[in-house]
């Protein structure tokens, strides 16, 4: 009863209180059903929002799968994107204003980590590193020849900054050539990144077609 | 442009420069050497090395014409008078020089030739080379009328930077190796760093934003840079750059192989222009006393 009467509180064009509560009653399981259902979908993760399209984008598809580079640290990406919610642009701050994204200087993983997760291996190894005054020697894992010029800052401009598009969303973005890297620890080689890959998105997203754009 | 383009388009393609070409340009680089101010230094040749990394051939290749100088300094001397001049006077008289390197053709004979399309026009009017497209064929070298392209007949990149010397190499430019043609960009890298700018500012490149590294050196500022498409589209590009400023003020115009000057004291020039190669690099004739 509490239920159906505060829907149909504000029903205004039913005079008589026994009609009210007999088109309640008849409606009832509907009601019951519907609200469970609301109920159920509003205590659900909401995967929604990530599935959101990025609005002018056609992203592209190839896969590759290759050796996996080791690193001297095993970072783990997964730990930095997925359960932390750390933005791709926070470490790789160049992304967005040069042609390479970057590597983060030890000084900004020492930010966090003078204090969090201390007690853990892979923060004790970089540690040792910060206290040697030397960068771990990471290796290069997305790597594109010499005479190939790639700039960061357009694409980011063209997809996220340019494109009313969330800049706490950019991982998609950037999953375009750098696959989903939030589900990976040591970051893996997973498009192509072959002249093929880059027309056919090129093509897809009206990007230049001029040779020299990106041949040096 | 693609290979496609090129294919699809190919009779518009092969237009001259008398019919307009067949570019739709968004820039038109080129530029005005005033033969007035060179004083032969090579100060730009040492420049352009620096810049793109040519590589050093050596003394006993270069002797042999192998030399990767994309910018040279061509020496014409004058006749000896063996009238009544005496010898003092013919060295007064002395040399010329002529800065001479890629004119950017806007009907360039190079282009058509390639059998790969390694070489092509870019929407900004450069003359471009693709180094990793270029198979080696040498058509384009021999197809030159100005012979500014130079073929890698050698690895230089171990005799030319040993160890150290590899340090000094600009990171915004491929190192080029056997068996490619290689030619001036009109430092290209330049142009693309000032585009990604503007283009990051939301505005058009400016004037004079930048320079080519030969302009730049240039101890006379002989060599004037800058955007030309006014000239072919007025209104266009950047707008009345110092450069077609200088290409009005003298009265050469693009897409012509014969001038009509109306004034006999205006100085400017193209090389080989009765080619019908419509080069993009004015020369201003060398005044002097007789």
């Amino acid at each position: 009863m509490s239920v159906t009467g505060l829907l149909f509180s504000g029903h205004s064009s039913c005079t008589r209180a026994d009609t009210v509560v007999d088109r309640g009653i008849r409606r009832l399981p509907v009601l019951v059903t519907l609200f469970v259902l609301c109920a159920f979908a509003f205590f659900l993760p909401q995967p929604a929002q990530a599935q959101s399209p990025i609005p002018n984008a056609v992203p592209p598809t190839d896969t590759y799968s290759g050796p996996r580079v080791e690193q001297p640290i095993e970072f783990p990406h997964d730990v930095h994107v997925e359960q932390n919610g750390i933005n791709c642009m926070y470490c790789h701050t160049y992304a967005r204003r040069s042609k390479v994204a970057g590597i983060p200087p030890t000084s900004k993983c020492m930010g966090c980590h003078l204090v969090i997760a201390t007690d853990k291996p892979r923060i004790q190894k970089l540690t040792e590193y910060w206290e040697k005054r030397e960068p771990p020697p990471w290796n290069k894992v997305h790597d594109l020849p010499d005479f190939v010029h790639f700039n960061h800052e357009k694409h980011i401009d063209r997809f996220v900054l340019g494109n009313d598009f969330p800049v706490e969303r950019v991982k998609e973005v950037c999953a375009f050539c750098h696959g989903e890297v939030k589900n990976m620890t040591v970051a893996e080689k997973s498009r192509p990144l072959t002249m093929g890959f880059c027309q056919r998105c090129h093509q897809a997203n009206e990007g230049p077609f001029d040779c020299w754009k990106c041949h040096k | 442009m693609s290979l496609q383009n090129i294919i699809e388009n190919w009779s518009s393609y092969r237009k001259g420069a008398e019919q307009g070409g067949h570019h739709n340009y968004e820039h038109l680089w080129g530029m005005v050497i005033d033969l007035n101010k060179c004083t032969g230094c090579g100060a730009c040749v040492t420049a352009c090395y620096a810049e793109n990394n040519l590589a050093v051939v050596g003394h006993e290749k270069y002797s042999r014409n192998l030399g990767m100088n994309w910018l040279r300094i061509e020496r014409y001397w004058d006749e000896p008078d063996l009238g009544e001049e005496s010898v003092a006077e013919y060295q007064h008289h002395g040399a010329s020089f002529l800065p001479m390197h890629c004119q950017h053709c806007s009907s360039a004979t190079c282009e058509p030739v390639c059998p790969v399309a390694a070489t092509y026009h870019t929407p900004d009017g450069l003359n471009a080379q693709v180094y990793n497209r270029c198979v080696g064929s040498r058509y384009c070298s021999n197809n030159c009328p100005y012979r500014l392209r130079y073929f890698n007949f050698y690895s230089y990149y171990e005799e030319s930077w040993p160890a150290p010397l590899h340090m000094q190499l600009n990171p915004d430019l491929t190192v080029r190796d056997k068996g490619v043609m290689e030619k001036c960009t009109f430092c290209v890298q330049r142009i693309r760093t000032a585009k990604d700018t503007a283009r990051r500012e939301r505005r058009k490149v400016r004037d004079g934003e930048f320079t080519t590294a030969c302009a730049q050196t240039c101890p006379t500022s002989a060599m004037t840079f800058g955007d030309l498409l006014t000239l072919h589209t007025p209104g266009g590009g950047v707008g009345e750059t110092e450069a077609a400023s200088l290409w009005k003020k003298h009265q050469v115009e693009l897409g012509k192989s014969r001038q009509q000057k109306q004034n006999p004291e205006l100085r400017g020039y193209r090389v080989f222009e009765g080619l019908n190669t419509d080069p993009r690099v004015l020369f201003l004739e060398r005044v002097r006393e007789v």
